[in-house]
């Protein structure tokens, strides 16, 4: 498993912090994420419950199980698992499919690309989890990490995601990802893709 | 009187460990006929891959497939126009 080395802000005194992104979800990662995101998770879970918020308003991937995605990928070549951590503490993970769908966009239609299945940031960087956040740029990396494993399959950066309702603008503001739309075969999830042009631009910002 | 083969060699870099991303890779060599490469030199034209890559990415969706129907899952190919499903038979 190879690391490397990475910057995320701490979101109080916007100081940058030493972080690392590992090329793989390792068995450490998922005891990190057993022993810090779930008791949180269920904690916030409860709590959402206890004052009868509706289910479509909850944080919508409350549910992911990290460790089955994790173990059911693993023997897979076609998915690609991440890590973040900082401090000692798993930050965001993400798995990334190459084989899922193909580009979308008419400039690119047909050709390949890093399909990001899921990725998720530790409970303590949401403020709708924690009423706090003590980082920020573990979603910023991942999509960079997604446009790097891209290039190095010979994708030439396109990556495609669909998008939670709470994420979108994530995608296409920061990011500056093509918006597609709802896709109806994926209960209306907002679809985004980057080109090879947008992927030079948002690793390379003028 | 023995036949000549005529196809044509490419030499394929796959990965070694297959979970890293930065995974050194080992080097075969794959002999393919004209009409192999052919369709191998198509598809990468198409898809703006190398040829390694176009190899790989069959890899990775046999395997893909390969799991899926272990896992007792069907594959189809669905029609878009007339919705029509046609199921992918591996045996």
């Amino acid at each position: 498993m190879e690391k490397s080395d990475i910057f995320l802000q701490r979101s109080i005194t916007r100081e940058d912090v030493d972080a690392e992104l590992w090329d793989d979800i390792s068995d450490a990662h998922l005891d990190l994420w057993r022993s810090t995101w779930v008791p949180m998770i269920d904690q916030t879970r409860r709590r959402l419950i206890s004052a009868a918020v509706p289910r479509h308003k909850w944080p919508q991937d409350l549910h992911w199980n990290w460790g089955e995605k994790t173990d059911w990928s693993r023997p897979l070549l076609s998915l690609q698992r991440f890590a973040i951590t900082c401090g000692g503490a798993l930050q965001g993970l993400m798995l990334v499919n190459l084989t899922k769908l193909t580009s979308r966009l008419p400039s690119q239609k047909g050709k390949d690309l890093a399909y990001i299945e899921f990725v998720s940031t530790a409970p303590w960087n949401r403020p709708e989890i924690s009423g706090v956040q003590q980082f920020q740029g573990i979603g910023i990396n991942m999509v960079r990490a997604a446009i790097e494993l891209s290039r190095n399959e010979g994708f030439h950066g396109r990556i495609g995601l669909h998008s939670l309702g709470q994420a979108a603008r994530f995608y296409s503001d920061t990011c500056g990802m093509s918006a597609l739309g709802p896709d109806r075969h994926y209960d209306d999830l907002d679809y985004f893709e980057m080109t090879p042009a947008q992927a030079d631009a948002f690793c390379h910002p003028a | 009187m023995e036949k000549m083969w005529t196809g044509s060699i490419i030499h394929v870099y796959l990965s070694h460990d297959t979970i890293n991303t930065m995974a050194e890779k080992r080097t075969m060599t794959l002999n393919l006929t004209d009409a192999e490469m052919a369709a191998l030199e198509d598809l990468a034209a198409k898809k703006d891959l190398n040829k390694t890559v176009v190899i790989r990415q069959a890899l990775r969706l046999y395997q893909m497939v390969d799991q899926r129907l272990r896992e007792g899952k069907k594959v189809f190919i669905e029609d878009e126009m007339t919705k029509s499903k046609s199921e992918l038979m591996l045996l």
